[in-house]
């Protein structure tokens, strides 16, 4: 690899969503009636509070959703619940993990 | 003093009451697999409440329990309760409304558990191996007239308005509700009571904290948030079951589709049940489903069983009042419903007195929010509407109509994730040109709906 040629660069795309990851925020966007598009969400920003802006009411409701979808069951004890709700890649590195089917 | 049969406080005659009527061998909780007797939680509570600040001189202490741990959120507030001093029913361990606390109530203080986390206030931890401390400690009588909880309601002025609880009421209202969902048992009969609700709730605080002290029951400390923590951890606690839980929370339940461990009682409060939800609960899941009708002023006031009566029965001692309700340790408690009387002694609901909104168990004021709005830069007018189903269905939130040249939807909102609690965001925010207000400044439900762009709804 040669410096300064004339190769084609990387450039630092905006962070794109993987299928897996646009199917759980096509879900999330169903399930809590969203107006945002599951497309736009950056898949590295938090769920709740600032990114997002979700609530324990919406965690209520991804929980239920994700059981539905993917019959994968949240719990509170699970030490990593924090990480897990941390981004949509997150949660959906977490249902790729344990989903049923 | 066991009030198994009904040895009721009576308000006119007693001067106090015991902190716990309970024999020590009995199981007051059930946490991380293992059970907890009356002795060993009041030794901890003892060790606990050596550790705290003297009674100040002629006032108050005010204790801020943020414990998450449903256990250590009732040994938090005894200890206060055995130190004199008043705990304040918030949860929200944001430094910004703790320091906002502390103003109103100098020489606050924080009991907390879980995650190391910084406070802005001098905080006392409780964290395993603390039992093995304390020393068994006599029970005393607390007077009745002494304020030992102080609840919270968001006020329509901006500041939370505050609901100080004599012991007297508490306890009172914790036996009224023991006798009327037969919560007294010792033993085998001895019933476990497994809640959804925070115990810093109004309705938690007197469902999980308040009972276990005064009636015969021991309460489940752990997580039961998901459908899989409630589901789980039924399974393990001993009959009698009860489940104390919201609509919210019964949804998502009767969607996961799991049929729970036998269940002794279902018991809702927040917000109305819808029926399809009651008979759905004692079809599949062979329980009755009870709810109670409470308010954070006047406490737990009445219950019904939802597929057999539209009507609330009063509690033992409640009476209806012209603007609300006469509750025994309380004196007359004015209310955010209208209540009817309704025959045979029960009364209906009819609606809000005000313009309150409640969400998730919280409660708003729409004439705070909107005030709260316009309070941003950049906003020329604007207005929170709530939906007709804002109770019923639990993906129904508020929304916005927006007036604000120059400024984002996104912007908007970050401004006010600064001022209002995350329910009450609203979604979506529709930013618009004008208001259709009338000549009179007014605006209707009718002319907000025809600012709506066609609605590129959810399926």
């Amino acid at each position: 690899m040669s410096l300064g040629s004339s190769e084609p660069q990387t450039v630092a795309l905006p962070s794109r969503l993987t299928s897996e990851e646009l199917e759980v925020a096509r879900l999330i966007v169903s399930s809590l009636s969203l107006e945002v598009a599951a497309e736009e969400i950056d898949p590295e920003a938090p769920l709740f509070n600032q990114g997002l802006g979700l609530d324990s009411i919406d965690a209520l409701e991804i929980a239920l959703a994700l059981s539905k979808a993917y019959d994968v069951k949240l719990r509170s004890d699970d030490e990593r619940n924090h990480r897990i709700f941390a981004s949509l890649r997150s949660l959906t590195a977490h249902i790729e993990k344990h989903r049923a089917r | 003093m066991r009030s198994e049969a009904g040895e009721f406080i009576d308000l006119a005659r007693n001067t106090a009451w015991p902190l716990i009527p309970r024999s020590p061998e009995e199981v007051i909780c059930f946490r991380n697999g293992q059970a907890i007797t009356v002795g060993a939680f009041l030794a901890e509570a003892g060790a606990l409440a050596a550790r705290l600040p003297p009674a100040g001189q002629g006032v108050a202490l005010h204790a801020i329990n943020l414990c998450t741990d449903r256990y250590r959120m009732l040994v938090g507030f005894v200890a206060a309760l055995l130190r004199g001093h008043v705990t304040l029913l918030h949860a929200d361990p944001e430094p910004g409304r703790l320091l906002a606390l502390a103003g109103r109530y100098p020489g606050a203080y924080v009991i907390a558990d879980g995650e190391q986390r910084e406070f802005p206030l001098p905080a006392f931890r409780l964290a395993e191996g603390d039992s093995a401390a304390g020393e068994v400690v006599a029970v005393p009588e607390i007077p009745v007239e002494r304020i030992v909880a102080i609840g919270f309601t968001s006020g329509s002025t901006g500041e939370p308005a505050a609901h100080p609880k004599p012991w007297g009421a508490l306890v009172a209202a914790a036996q009224a509700a023991a006798e009327r969902f037969s919560l007294h048992g010792s033993g085998a009969a001895a019933v476990t009571l497994l809640a959804t609700v925070p115990p810093q709730h109004m309705y938690g605080f007197e469902t999980t904290i308040m009972l276990p002290l005064q009636a015969g029951m021991a309460i489940h400390a752990g997580a039961s948030f998901f459908p899989s923590d409630v589901l789980d951890a039924l399974a393990w606690l001993p009959t009698r079951r009860v489940l104390v839980t919201t609509p919210l929370h019964l949804r998502a339940l009767l969607a996961e589709g799991r049929r729970p461990a036998a269940l002794e009682a279902v018991i809702s409060a927040t917000a109305p049940l819808a029926a399809s939800m009651a008979e759905a609960v004692e079809r599949d899941w062979q329980t009755p489903m009870l709810e109670i009708y409470g308010a954070t002023e006047a406490g737990s006031m009445a219950s019904r069983r939802t597929v057999r009566e539209a009507d609330w029965l009063p509690y033992r001692g409640v009476e209806l009042r012209e603007a609300g309700v006469q509750v025994p340790g309380l004196g007359e408690v004015a209310l955010a419903d209208v209540l009817e009387p309704s025959g045979a002694g029960r009364f209906r609901l009819l609606g809000r007195r005000s313009d309150l909104v409640k969400l998730g168990g919280r409660r708003a004021s729409l004439a705070d929010l909107n005030r709260r709005l316009l309070e941003i830069e950049g906003v020329e007018d604007g207005v929170f509407v709530a939906p007709d189903d804002l109770e019923s269905n639990p993906g129904a939130r508020l929304s916005a109509y927006v007036v604000a040249p120059g400024l984002t939807a996104e912007a908007v909102l970050a401004a006010l994730r600064t001022r209002l609690e995350p329910l009450f965001l609203p979604r979506p925010i529709l930013l618009v040109p004008a208001l259709p207000r009338d000549r009179l400044g007014k605006l209707s439900r009718s002319a907000l709906a025809g600012l709506r762009v066609p609605a590129t709804g959810p399926a």
